[in-house]
């Protein structure tokens, strides 16, 4: 378990069991414990119920609204390509297609060695660099066929 | 007009604090601590600070509305979510200076009386988020946050909230149930959330870019702040282009600067030297202007005037090789997908909506479809809980007006005008 | 107060109310989803839809949402407007993009809101040519079926189950059209309450998967208005049956018990009528036999006898079987009462003494407004209803404080809770007493949780002290008293009884006529005993001496529903119909005598049990008048309440408070530092417990000891040991639990009466390696 989470573990400690800090840092400990699993697994879910005294389904409701909360196995690298109206004017779908291509494992799922992610997502707020995705929470664009391939192929060789 | 709110930003390496205060960064604490909250919030209203998150509400009327006497705890949220497509203004702002957000939140707080203030960062912004963490340590460090700042009695604590990432969670309310730990739904807005807000208590939620323009209100005053504006508009504004432009970016220009000077002088035309179709000139879910309406100043009320939003002030551009309905396609896939889920008209009429579209665009609508678009869209638009469906059918209500002919086309042929070639890979 | 103008009537409202709930208060319909009148306004279906004109602008009517908007004076509504119908036709419309056309097979059909409404505002043709989504269902459990595409995301089950009742493990997940409400992973739902959703949902999403097991069609069912049989507090019921069976029980409104909801055991525990086991033919010495012929053996067995006979009613039978064998038993020179448990006996007839005088016990509706609350032991099994009246009181900011020995799933909600083992439990009362009495708790400096305690019922002003008569003592029950007599008229005093009828058991009970009927027994004076839907064989507490002084009868007489250890052993059993296959009166916790209907009946001969002794009297050459007339002369002006209405508090001559003997006498022989606690669920009643879709959920047969005790005795979580009682010893493994009071174990009702100990009574622990 890392700093962060321990830290909130302690912070909660004594609360009572309906003090409103242990909704509060729900999203927050879900976040620390992706940084460190990749995904939140059901096991993860228990974790962050026991340690902030929700229920595992009321978790489970926070953590299956949000799109950055990974309920689904992520690989060690993700690249979010963005779909939304500047990227796909300037040509964010047949990006997805040459990666889903590039790639042959579906959209949203792990490649087979566990390296790659690629998942189309909403707006980045990168419509100035379109088409543009997010890989590991960096901004890249505009990207091209020939770009995207080079990065995939990059952090394939990178651990 | 000379930049003001981005004068200082570097995205690469960020002011710190030494550094920021050197260009005279934290002044404005010492004119607002010097001023009585109510002084403030008067100054902020004669400057007509209109909000810069979508809406465009006076912030001064909105801080005065909250009431002096609201109970204690009072918040502050500074909206930092930015999701709406088109829109990346506030991206700028928190990569570029984190101190600058810091220096207007204390400024703002102050004159509210709230003891804590909340910036809620949009999730995909992380990285942003940990810097502005950073500049917020420098700033208690420095005992710019913290109680008793600088011998002013007035104490403020800010935190900030990564999102998990959602469209949603930028609307007021459904932003103070993310900070709280719940569903992100929207709440009803009785009672109003400046009276009833996070966890019940007084709450007041603006625009990174609506505060950022406080401190300097402050220390030139509201005339000057209303004069930095052209044709009738007040202030300077950030202004996005994105789209089918040579140069998408972000421009800083006085508020009322017409679209026309924006797109083609700034953003350098369109790719290829194309001819404008139309243009969506605050975000996704704005209203579609054409050429004619190029030289409407891009200020609130004449862009309503002319049938839409100045929204975010984010214009996306479409050239004629761009096909309108498959825009449009793709606009109300994306608010079918954020849509919360809590009320029905948004819930199920939005799939709805994309559903015909599809069939549409992909050859095989009807005759009567465009009826039918237009029948549910007034009542997604004028029926659902908050005001994410009325924004999300805007784009769709206006395109068929705006377009009509295409969609005809669509519908006719069975056939979409623009081939695949058109379509224009990067 | 002000009208509404509706579609042109003026409608009255209460100030506060909105549009719908004054449409509704008026009998009107607005169709809704969303809105539930326990659950409030939501605002997310958009179904309400009305036109609105302000009265006294120029403004142009608007649509708005009914639940929303507050009624003003001389406000122009109108539901029939072009407007509003087009808006509810569209919300219609898209509510059925994804919904499963699986009406014939639907267990809603018939009662389906969804449905109604869908005719009401439409009917909106589809003209939705895209695919449904579709939803994988989850195993919610026995109890409540899951069919997640007829969801029309109307959040009333997460509203009820998380805001009214508290639970936890039901939730909304996703988002967008894609909500989804469930639970983490399959499993059963653990609230107490969860069968509601099924009547909550307006469509067919959580279906009664007990009636789904035999189900038929709910215009073909027979209903009649009926009385739960479950516990003291008397809820509304509205069984259904068909063919001769019956296939299920719903909820029926009351305005000051139980409004919207019914706890599970009151919804499912009915499946004791149709148990595979229930004895449906008379049976002498083993052989079923013609009624008329039991009747003879038993009235020759009576007639044939020398000695007293004792007759043995029931808290659970209803008032017309109690009083017509009383009456028997007073032309025969016998005893009468309706306890196999003396103790029991003594501590429920203190406290309906002590509700005579001190004032009637609050109604549900009461309780939901009280801002302080005692609580000695355990409510969520002994009267779940006002479990869940406790937490609407503990949502609106009552603070709950609770003494308790075993672990009492309400104590969650606790501001103060403290753990008392049984036998302390009068010290500790007395000691809060003597804060109370001593009007010091407020200055007392030792801040501990007693001292909160009192400050809290001090400074409230509704307070409510309430106890489970089970597991409490005479002298428990006489102290609570005081207690709210100290505390003065703004303190209600409530028990949970232990029996849907026991307040009127009590009423018709001498105080001390359980002992000595068990001692006449023992001592061999009694040699016929005629038993009325009791059960003292299978009593923890005494039934090891019940089973040796029955050895001493010549004739055991049983009349019961269901086969219990005592219906097992009798001479003469006679199948008697249960309490939907017959009408009948039954005074809830209140006092208050509520009637109940013959729902159905069974093709076999059932009759009731004043219908079985009006027979034997007859066979025996005494004609006993009717029931009512009967009843008539023991409470006098006593009018048998009519099925269906709200009841009214009974008058009956006031009781004596027993005289208090010394706390633990029965089993002072013991030397053993451990004491036994009743850990009770919710399932766990006596007609329940023939439930098989409720005993499904029975938790884990486990000893739970609070860790520190176990852990200075040598004793390991998990591990095992032997408890030792007077009729027994089982082996069972240990589970740490902090609800449990120090010295004490904690164990089910069956294990109970496996060892033959009681509540409080002694236990020999022994380790096992
Ligand atoms: C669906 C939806 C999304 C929104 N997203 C944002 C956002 O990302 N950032 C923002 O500042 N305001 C957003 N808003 C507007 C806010 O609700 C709110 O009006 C605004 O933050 C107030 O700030 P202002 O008065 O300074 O403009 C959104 C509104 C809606 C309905
Ligand atoms: S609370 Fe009692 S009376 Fe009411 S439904 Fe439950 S068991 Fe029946
Ligand atoms: S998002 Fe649900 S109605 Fe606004």
């Amino acid at each position: 378990m890392n700093n962060i989470l321990k830290e909130l573990q302690k912070d909660l400690l004594h609360l009572p069991r309906t003090h409103p800090k242990r909704r509060a840092v729900a999203i927050p400990a879900m976040q620390a414990l992706q940084a460190e699993l990749g995904y939140l697994d059901d096991a993860a879910i228990e974790k962050i119920a026991q340690i902030t005294g929700l229920s595992t389904t009321e978790a489970e409701e926070l953590a299956t609204f949000y799109s950055l909360i990974y309920r689904r196995p992520a690989g060690r690298h993700t690249v979010r390509i963005c779909d939304s109206v500047c990227c796909s004017m300037r040509g964010a779908d047949q990006l997805l297609t040459a990666a889903e291509e590039y790639i042959r494992t579906p959209l949203g799922t792990v490649t087979p060695d566990g390296a790659l992610t690629v998942l189309p997502g909403i707006c980045l707020g990168l419509c100035d660099k379109a088409p543009a995705a997010l890989v590991d929470g960096e901004a890249l664009g505009p990207l091209n066929d020939a770009s995207l391939k080079a990065l995939l192929q990059r952090l394939q060789q990178k651990d | 007009m000379e930049a003001l709110l981005t004068r200082h930003l570097d995205p690469v390496a960020p002011l710190n604090l030494v550094a920021y205060q050197a260009t005279g960064g934290y002044r404005s604490l010492t004119s607002a601590f010097d001023l009585k909250p109510e002084k403030i919030i008067g100054i902020v209203e004669a400057a007509n600070l209109r909000g810069r998150g979508g809406a465009g509400f006076p912030c001064g009327l909105k801080w005065r509305l909250r009431g002096a006497d609201a109970p204690s705890p009072r918040y502050l949220i500074c909206n930092l979510d930015e999701s709406e497509p088109g829109t990346f203004k506030d991206r700028y702002l928190l990569y570029g200076g984190p101190h600058q957000i810091i220096e207007s939140i204390i400024v703002s707080a102050f004159a509210l009386q709230a003891e804590r203030a909340f910036i809620f960062v949009r999730g995909e912004y992380a990285k942003g988020g940990n810097a502005l963490n950073q500049a917020i340590q420098e700033a208690e460090t420095a005992g710019l946050l913290g109680t008793n700042i600088r011998g002013s009695g007035f104490n403020l604590q800010i935190e900030a909230h990564l999102s998990g990432g959602r469209y949603i969670c930028g609307e007021e309310t459904a932003q103070i149930n993310a900070i709280e730990g719940k569903r992100p739904n929207p709440r009803h807005k009785i009672p109003r959330p400046s009276t009833h807000g996070l966890w019940g208590q007084p709450t007041t939620t603006n625009n990174v870019e609506t505060l950022i323009n406080v401190p300097h209100i402050l220390l030139n005053g509201a005339d000057w702040f209303r004069e930095l504006g052209v044709n009738g508009g007040c202030g300077s504004k950030l202004f996005c282009v994105s789209g089918k432009v040579k140069h998408s970016g972000l421009f800083e220009l006085p508020c009322g600067t017409p679209a026309r000077e924006l797109i083609f002088e700034h953003a350098g035309g369109l790719d290829e030297n194309r001819a404008l179709l139309g243009f969506l000139p605050g975000g996704a879910s704005t209203a579609f202007l054409l050429p004619k309406h190029l030289d409407v100043p891009m200020d609130f009320d004449p862009i309503a005037k002319a049938g839409s939003r100045l929204g975010t002030g984010s214009i996306i551009v479409l050239d004629d090789a761009t096909c309108p309905v498959e825009v449009t396609l793709n606009l109300m896939r994306f608010f079918a997908r954020e849509s919360c889920g809590f009320c029905t008209p948004c819930r199920d009429g939005l799939p709805y909506l994309t559903q015909i579209l599809t069939t549409i665009s992909s050859g095989s609508g009807r005759a009567d479809d465009l009826a039918l678009l237009d029948e549910l869209c007034a009542t997604i638009a004028s029926q659902s809980f908050c005001a994410f469906a009325p924004g999300a059918v805007m784009p769709l209500v206006s395109s068929l007006k705006c377009f009509h002919d295409h969609y005809e086309h669509h519908v006719t042929t069975g056939r979409c005008p623009f081939n695949e070639a058109n379509k224009n890979g990067a | 107060m002000g009208k509404i103008m509706l579609d042109g009537h003026a409608i009255p409202f209460k100030l506060g109310d909105n549009i719908l709930q004054t449409a509704l208060e008026a009998n009107l319909e607005i169709p809704h989803f969303c809105y539930h009148a326990a659950l409030g306004s939501l605002g997310a279906c958009r179904l309400c839809a009305v036109e609105i004109t302000p009265k006294d602008s120029g403004k142009a009517p608007r649509v708005a949402m009914a639940c929303l908007e507050p009624s003003e004076d001389g406000l122009k509504v109108s539901v029939s407007a072009i407007a509003a119908q087009q808006v509810r036709q569209h919300v219609i419309e898209f509510l059925m993009i994804n919904h499963p056309h699986d009406c014939p097979i639907c267990d809603e059909g018939g009662e389906c809101h969804l449905q109604d409404m869908t005719v009401v505002c439409g009917p909106p043709y589809r003209r939705y040519r895209g695919r449904k989504r579709t939803f994988p269902n989850q195993d919610l459990g026995p109890l409540i079926h899951h069919e997640m595409n007829r969801c029309i995301t109307c959040y009333r089950c997460t509203r009820f189950y998380q805001d009214y009742a508290l639970g936890n493990d039901l939730g909304a997940m996703r988002l967008r059209n894609e909500v989804y409400f469930g639970r983490f992973q399959d499993g059963p739902l653990e609230n107490p309450f969860a069968g509601n959703l099924v009547e909550v949902c307006p469509t067919g999403v959580f279906t009664d998967a007990i009636f789904r097991q035999h189900f038929a069609r709910v215009w073909d069912l027979k209903t009649a208005p009926s009385i739960c049989p479950h516990c003291s507090v008397g809820c509304n019921t509205l069984p259904g049956a068909r063919d001769g069976t019956l296939r299920r029980v719903r909820n029926r409104a009351h305005p000051e018990l139980n409004r919207w909801f019914i706890c599970d055991r009151g919804r499912y525990g009915h499946q004791y009528s149709e148990h595979s086991a229930r004895p449906l033919a008379p049976r002498v010495s083993g052989t079923d036999t013609s009624y008329h012929d039991a009747l003879n053996a038993a009235a020759s067995q009576i007639k044939s006898t020398q000695d007293c006979i004792g007759g043995l009613g029931s808290t659970r039978e209803d008032l017309e079987g109690n009083a017509m064998l009383q009456a028997l038993l007073n032309n025969l020179g016998g005893i009468f009462t309706a306890f196999s448990d003396p103790k029991l006996e003594t501590a429920t007839i203190a406290a309906v003494s002590s509700l005579q005088n001190i004032g009637n016990a609050p109604s549900l509706a009461e309780i939901e407004q009280i801002d302080a609350a005692l609580i000695i032991g355990d409510l969520t099994a002994h009267a779940p209803m006002i479990d869940l009246a406790l937490r609407q009181a503990y949502r609106k900011g009552a603070k709950l404080a609770f003494l308790y020995s075993s672990p009492t799933p309400l104590a969650q909600f606790a501001t103060t809770a403290i753990t008392v083992s049984p036998q302390e439990m009068c010290t500790e009362l007395s000691r809060l007493y003597q804060l109370i009495n001593a009007q010091s708790a407020a200055e007392d400096i030792t801040d501990t949780p007693m001292t909160d305690i009192a400050a809290s019922l001090m400074g409230a002003r509704k307070s409510l002290l309430i106890g489970a008569i089970e597991t409490m003592t005479s002298q428990e029950v006489s102290t609570l008293s005081k207690l709210a007599t100290a505390l003065g008229s703004d303190t209600k005093l409530a028990y949970a009884f232990s029996g849907a009828n026991a307040y009127g058991a009590a009423l018709l009970s001498p105080t001390g006529s359980a002992v000595a009927m068990l001692e006449a027994v023992e001592a061999g004076q009694i040699r016929i005993l005629i038993v009325a839907g009791n059960d003292p064989l299978g009593d923890s507490r005494f039934g090891t001496r019940w089973r040796a002084a029955c050895r001493n009868l010549s004739a055991l007489i049983v009349l019961d529903c269901i086969l219990t250890a005592t219906a097992k052993a009798a001479d003469i059993l006679f199948p008697v119909a249960a309490w939907t296959e017959r009408g009948g009166t039954f005074i809830n916790y209140e006092g208050r005598a509520q009637g109940f209907a013959t729902v159905f009946h069974r093709p076999e001969y059932l009759p009731n049990v004043a219908r079985v002794i009006t027979d034997l009297a007859q066979y025996l050459g005494h004609s006993l008048q009717a029931a009512p007339s009967v009843l008539g002369d023991i409470f006098s002006d006593f009018q048998i309440p009519k099925p269906g209405t709200t009841g009214s508090l009974i008058t009956a001559p006031s009781l004596p408070m027993p005289a208090t003997a010394s706390a633990h006498s029965i089993q002072e022989s013991c030397n053993s530092t451990w004491q036994a606690a009743l850990a009770s669920w919710y399932g766990d009643e006596a007609l329940a417990s023939f439930a098989p879709g409720l005993m499904a959920l029975t938790p884990k047969t486990v000893a739970m000891i609070e860790p520190t005790s176990a852990i200075d005795a040598g004793i390991k979580n998990g591990s095992k040991i032997k408890l030792r009682g007077s009729s027994g010893s089982m082996v069972l493994s240990v589970r740490f639990n902090q609800d449990v009071a120090t010295g004490t174990i904690a164990i089910a009702r069956n294990v109970l009466v496996q060892l033959g100990v009681g509540h409080g009574d002694s236990l020999e622990l022994e380790q096992v390696l």
